[in-house]
């Protein structure tokens, strides 16, 4: 699927070109998508017609959501990752911790817990349920990234980070110019299957009363009785959904890819 | 580039200066150990490095020259012992070490060029985020250097595109970028096929005839011959001998020197 559509551009542009062709193509795709969605769905005959406007709006809460938590993930992910690789044993511990313990406890648990027991261990985080399902995705992808970017900075040759350092640059300086670029990139592919992993897993919000995808089409399907055309309709989003996700990380992969491995 | 040729000749003895050009040697090292676990890869080396002196440190594999030139620019720690560079000493105190890695370039044995960034970028780099150049400058200035080592035309190249000779010199271009006071070679042609061993040895002999001191571990007898001030001899991580190059290659005495460069000299 990725290459397909990297390869309808003109044969006269260069990778770069295609690439950003891609994802700025993606990107429009993706907005046009939500903000259009409910025309062909009204266009559709019972039970999902009438309920367009509630498809429509319950797949923005679901791209949201996955937006919202798939970038603070990555920040997670990142800050585990560092962690775990720190010299101060400590946050070693902190960050092992994190990880042990989010990737051994099902996330339908950490979602109730986030949402009904936190506000009980202190007060001032009574969150709203579509934040506490944000934060409990992102603190559960987090812990996923941590370990694939993690591998992507070991993977970095130690020699670049010698060239670096004998340059003069600062141990920070260094992560951010030399040593992160590189293991992004070496990150990407694991980094996307998490967040598409995230986008479906963002359905389980359904059960802390958030109104997205999967809860709206169980809601049509009990006012209807019809579960066969609603859920094809919900499945039938979500891949939609998932395949702009793949393609726009697929054209990232392919600009960082300044070495055209793939080709 | 014999101004600072070394008088003195013997095993772990520091050369003399000629006192008309230098002073204070711009390195010194006095006493440095070093040990890998149980490994004792450096033992009691002391010796100076004069501004403008081309040093070339030679020596079987396991001899402990990488590791000593490595210590220099604390890419290892040594664990006794002094080193002083340009009157700052080599310690734990990290703005010290920031200090001493603008002022001590080095190029690697396997280029360690940034893959992600262009020829430019890696000449760059250093200058704008460590000396604050702005990027038209850098530019500029990585665009002189690019030209000095003659790879101007593939400055937007990234370097996977260059073979091993281009990029080992876009490797000096960096290295130079940061206005080094000293250069330390690792094995600079080392991993290159032996086509492009030339041009990359021209680009370090026009930096020597251009004042610059260097310090260049090596197998490249003919380098060590033709540009060397001195030749520095490793053996089982001591100094075993110093010498200039005519003494240390024609009238040599040493049993082990000897055997050591009819397996290498041919």
């Amino acid at each position: 699927m990725t290459s397909l559509v990297l390869a309808a551009w003109p044969d006269s542009w260069s990778r770069e070109q295609r690439c950003s062709a891609t994802m700025i193509a993606a990107g429009v795709v993706l907005v046009l998508f939500m903000w259009l969605l409910a025309t062909p769905l009204a266009a559709m005959p019972e039970p999902v017609g009438p309920a367009a406007q509630q498809f429509a709006e319950g797949s923005r809460v679901t791209v949201e959501l996955t937006l919202v938590s798939g970038l603070l993930g990555v920040l997670f992910g990142v800050l585990a990752a560092v962690g775990k690789l720190a010299r101060f044993a400590p946050l070693r511990w902190a960050a092992s911790f994190y990880i042990w313990a989010i990737r051994g406890t099902p996330l339908l648990v950490q979602m109730l817990f986030v949402f009904l027991a936190l506000p009980m261990i202190a007060p001032g985080l009574a969150l709203s349920d579509f934040n506490s399902a944000a934060l409990a995705l992102a603190f559960n992808v987090g812990a996923y990234n941590a370990e694939a970017i993690r591998a992507g900075i070991l993977a970095v040759p130690k020699g670049q980070t010698e060239a670096s350092r004998s340059l003069g640059l600062s141990p920070f300086q260094t992560f951010r110019d030399v040593v992160f670029p590189q293991s992004f990139k070496i990150a990407l592919p694991p980094l996307v299957n998490n967040i598409v992993a995230l986008l479906k897993d963002s359905s389980l919000a359904y059960v802390i009363g958030v109104v997205e995808l999967s809860n709206v089409g169980n809601r049509v399907q009990a006012a209807t009785f019809q579960p066969v055309p609603v859920f094809v309709a919900t499945a039938s989003i979500y891949l939609i959904l998932t395949t702009v996700l793949t393609q726009i990380s697929g054209a990232i992969e392919a600009r960082l890819d300044v070495e055209q491995r793939q080709h | 580039m014999s101004h600072s040729t070394p008088q003195a000749i013997g095993a772990v003895r520091a050369p003399l200066p000629n006192p008309a050009l230098v002073r204070e040697p711009l390195i010194r090292a006095e006493g440095v150990n070093k040990h890998f676990g149980v490994a004792h890869v450096l033992r009691d080396v002391t010796t100076r490095f004069f501004q403008s002196e081309v040093a070339v440190i030679i020596g079987a594999s396991g001899s402990g020259k990488s590791t000593f030139l490595r210590t220099l620019n604390r890419l290892e720690a040594h664990d006794s012992g002094r080193i002083v560079v340009d009157g700052i000493e080599l310690n734990d105190a990290v703005t010290n070490l920031d200090a001493i890695r603008r002022e001590v370039g080095m190029v690697f044995q396997q280029f360690n060029l940034f893959p992600h960034l262009t020829v430019l970028d890696n000449v760059t780099l250093a200058p704008r985020r460590v000396r604050g150049v702005r990027r038209e400058e850098a530019d500029a200035a990585a665009m002189e250097l690019l030209t000095r080592v003659g790879l101007e035309d593939h400055a937007h190249k990234h370097p996977f595109a260059l073979s091993g000779g281009q990029q080992q010199r876009v490797a000096i271009a960096r290295s130079l970028a940061m206005s080094p006071r000293v250069l330390l070679f690792d094995e600079p042609t080392s991993a290159l096929d032996p086509e492009m061993i030339g041009e990359v040895l021209d680009v370090m002999k026009d930096l020597a005839r251009s004042g610059m001191t260097m310090i260049v571990v090596t197998h490249e007898m003919s380098f060590a011959r033709e540009v060397g001030d001195r030749i520095v001899f490793f053996d089982h991580g001591r100094i075993l001998q110093e010498a200039p190059p005519d003494q240390f290659f024609e009238g040599q005495q040493n049993e082990r020197i000897r055997a050591f460069l009819g397996q290498i000299v041919h």
